[in-house]
């Protein structure tokens, strides 16, 4: 289990921060050699050690409408040389018919307080009713309440078969929650992408977690001080194509990104890059997230030495 | 007309004749208003009051607050036939919706909240795209009529004191008293409240969540406390947790965000309204009435 170290980013008014995080409660109780792998030099030194899966499975997030999965996994394909599959999002086909107690677990791992670590709490009754309200139709997007990432993914894992729960099975899940985790600095961060097992890719987080233009949250604090309100359409207004916003046309290609980061760290126990040019690049700002996944669309050599040999080592699989 | 007065020169019926106000009475002066004694007024104060005050001593829905939201669920439940009385502390009804941020008399709502004041008939103007204004004492004034319109009583100047519960801890009521009693010291003010029953309670307290606050003081219900963040569509989570929190109690409004700890929002109605709706839908389905068409 690591964080990135790069610096975060601060925006007026705003709580959530954009640093992505590194969880992996599985593969350290799994595969003790993940410690010497780790900042390494070569990617040829450390091929021995990878885990190659012989099937990556992509959940769908059913409220993102502008999200194109079957994209996302032929780029994990070229990229990587993954057999990639498509199912529906993970609580639909995972979740079972007892949606009761699912929706009593979900709501178990909300979190409380954002300046404390978790606390476990017994749900509240329109909680529970809340989130089975959500798993009866996953077209619902509510964003707007913040889940530990350690509890979601581990409730997830637990929903996992066990023929599907090894690292021979690549598991991804795109997700309108919201996750976070507790940070040093005293208080939760949203990710935009949890690498554990399963990984999960938040939609909403990608356009919550990174920070928006400074700029932004100083014309949103204005206009809200002015009105009353947070004009959210209107303090956006100036910044147009500056970050992914909700339904935005450019999330496939960034979902990309953050998709081969959860396949990467799978593989490698590697998620990030320090190279702001590399689709790996732990990005903490929008316009950090926009250079990496967009403008710059590309991994760096060492990762795309790395990334030919994962993709040599996939196509030799036999099974 | 207006240096022309009875005693001065013009007998009374002439004055009468002359302002247009019928026929006077020869007694002196301008007879506007018919005649009632002192008595009479307070014997119809009294009637009226004991009448109201009767019907809802027993009633289907009792909504705790007469802020945007109560108002909202009142008149829903009424246009329902739900018969209903709002709980209000304050003289005034209407709660924030007076006012906007700051002080500042315009209230702005999100779409589709403007369509609610279609509904009552209130202006509004677009500001942006998705995000409305008008007049905060037009818009709260246009709720307040439209819910006595369709028929929901207000009890103002009443404080909510405690929960009347029934067999198996469900909530069947609310203990009540005047709102003055509360502001005396104890010690010269002894007046046991008094106790409405009703087969459900909307909590539309607010911040407070006064009526989850009776049941946490039991033991019988947790309060998160509203949450630190403040991201977009916060809104919806509100209006998509207003729903049965605790057998026989809706929450619904800001009790929301206190009850289950999401985000502060700042004054923003849109979601206030809305959820006020959906709070009278789960009564309805609770109640097991079927919402009539509009």
């Amino acid at each position: 289990m690591r964080k990135s170290s790069a610096s975060r980013g601060r925006g007026i008014q705003r709580v959530l921060t954009p640093q992505i995080y590194i969880s992996s409660p599985c593969s350290k109780a799994v595969n003790p050699r993940r410690q010497r792998r780790q900042n390494t030099a070569s990617a040829g030194d450390e091929s021995a050690d990878w885990d190659i899966p012989r099937i990556a499975y992509l959940y769908t997030d059913s409220t993102a409408t502008t999200l194109r999965l079957d994209e996302v996994m032929a780029f994990l394909r070229d990229v990587l040389g993954l057999r990639c599959d498509l199912r529906k999002d993970f609580f639909s086909h995972h979740g079972g018919r007892d949606h009761e107690a699912l929706a009593r677990a979900i709501a178990a791992s909300r979190v409380r307080n954002i300046l404390r670590p978790f606390e476990p709490m017994e749900p509240l009754y329109g909680e529970i009713h809340f989130e089975h309200r959500l798993l009866e139709d996953p077209s619902k997007r509510v964003p707007g309440i913040l889940y530990d990432a350690f509890r979601y993914t581990a409730l997830m894992r637990d929903l996992l078969p066990p023929e599907e729960r090894s690292f021979r099975v690549l598991h991804i899940a795109f997700e309108h929650r919201i996750l976070g985790t507790f940070d040093e600095d005293g208080r939760y961060h949203a990710r935009a992408v949890v690498c554990a097992y399963p990984s999960a890719v938040s939609t909403s987080s990608i356009v919550e977690g990174p920070a928006k233009p400074d700029a932004y949250y100083r014309v949103k604090a204005q206009l809200a001080m002015a009105l009353g309100a947070v004009p959210f359409d209107a303090a956006k207004q100036p910044f147009t194509g500056q970050f992914i916003d909700y339904d935005d046309p450019r999330l496939t290609e960034v979902a990309k990104g953050y998709a081969l980061q959860a396949a990467t760290y799978h593989i490698t126990k590697e998620a990030f890059c320090t190279d702001p040019a590399c689709r790996l690049f732990n990005a903490h700002r929008q316009s950090e997230l926009l250079h990496a996944q967009l403008e710059s669309g590309k991994l760096c050599a060492r990762h795309e030495t790395m990334a030919t040999a994962i993709r040599a080592a996939s196509r030799a699989r036999k099974d | 007309m207006e240096r022309i007065f009875a005693g001065e020169g013009i007998d009374c019926q002439s004055l009468c004749r002359l302002a247009g106000i019928g026929r006077g009475t020869g007694v002196g002066y301008m007879p506007i208003f018919g005649e009632a004694s002192e008595a009479e007024v307070t014997r119809a104060i009294l009637a009226g009051f004991t009448k109201d005050l009767g019907e809802y001593a027993s009633t289907e829905v009792i909504i705790v607050g007469g802020g945007p939201s109560g108002l909202t669920a009142a008149r829903e439940l009424a246009l329902n036939g739900v018969r209903n009385v709002v709980i209000e502390r304050n003289n005034y009804i209407g709660g924030g919706f007076w006012i906007g941020g700051y002080l500042m008399n315009t209230v702005t709502l999100r779409s589709p909240a403007q369509k609610y004041l279609d509904e009552i008939g209130c202006p509004y103007k677009k500001y942006s795209e998705n995000l409305y204004v008008t007049p905060g004492p037009h818009a709260c004034s246009k709720l307040i009529a439209a819910a006595m319109d369709a028929g929901a009583k207000i009890q103002n100047m009443t404080s909510f004191e405690d929960i009347v519960l029934r067999e198996k801890n469900r909530v069947a009521g609310v203990v009540i008293n005047w709102t003055p009693v509360q502001a005396l010291p104890h010690e010269i003010t002894c007046v046991d409240p008094i106790a409405l029953e009703c087969e459900l309670v909307i909590d539309a307290t607010g911040h407070d969540a006064y009526v989850i606050q009776a049941l946490e003081k039991r033991g019988l219900a947790k309060r998160i406390g509203e949450g630190g963040m403040w991201i977009e569509k916060s809104e919806d989570a509100v209006v998509e947790h207003t729903g049965i929190a605790y057998p026989g109690v809706v929450v619904a409004g800001m009790s929301v965000c206190s009850t289950y700890g999401l985000p502060r929002m700042g004054p923003t109605f849109g979601a206030m309204l809305l959820s006020g709706k959906r709070a009278a839908e789960v009564a309805l389905k609770e109640l097991g009435r079927k919402p009539k068409k509009k």
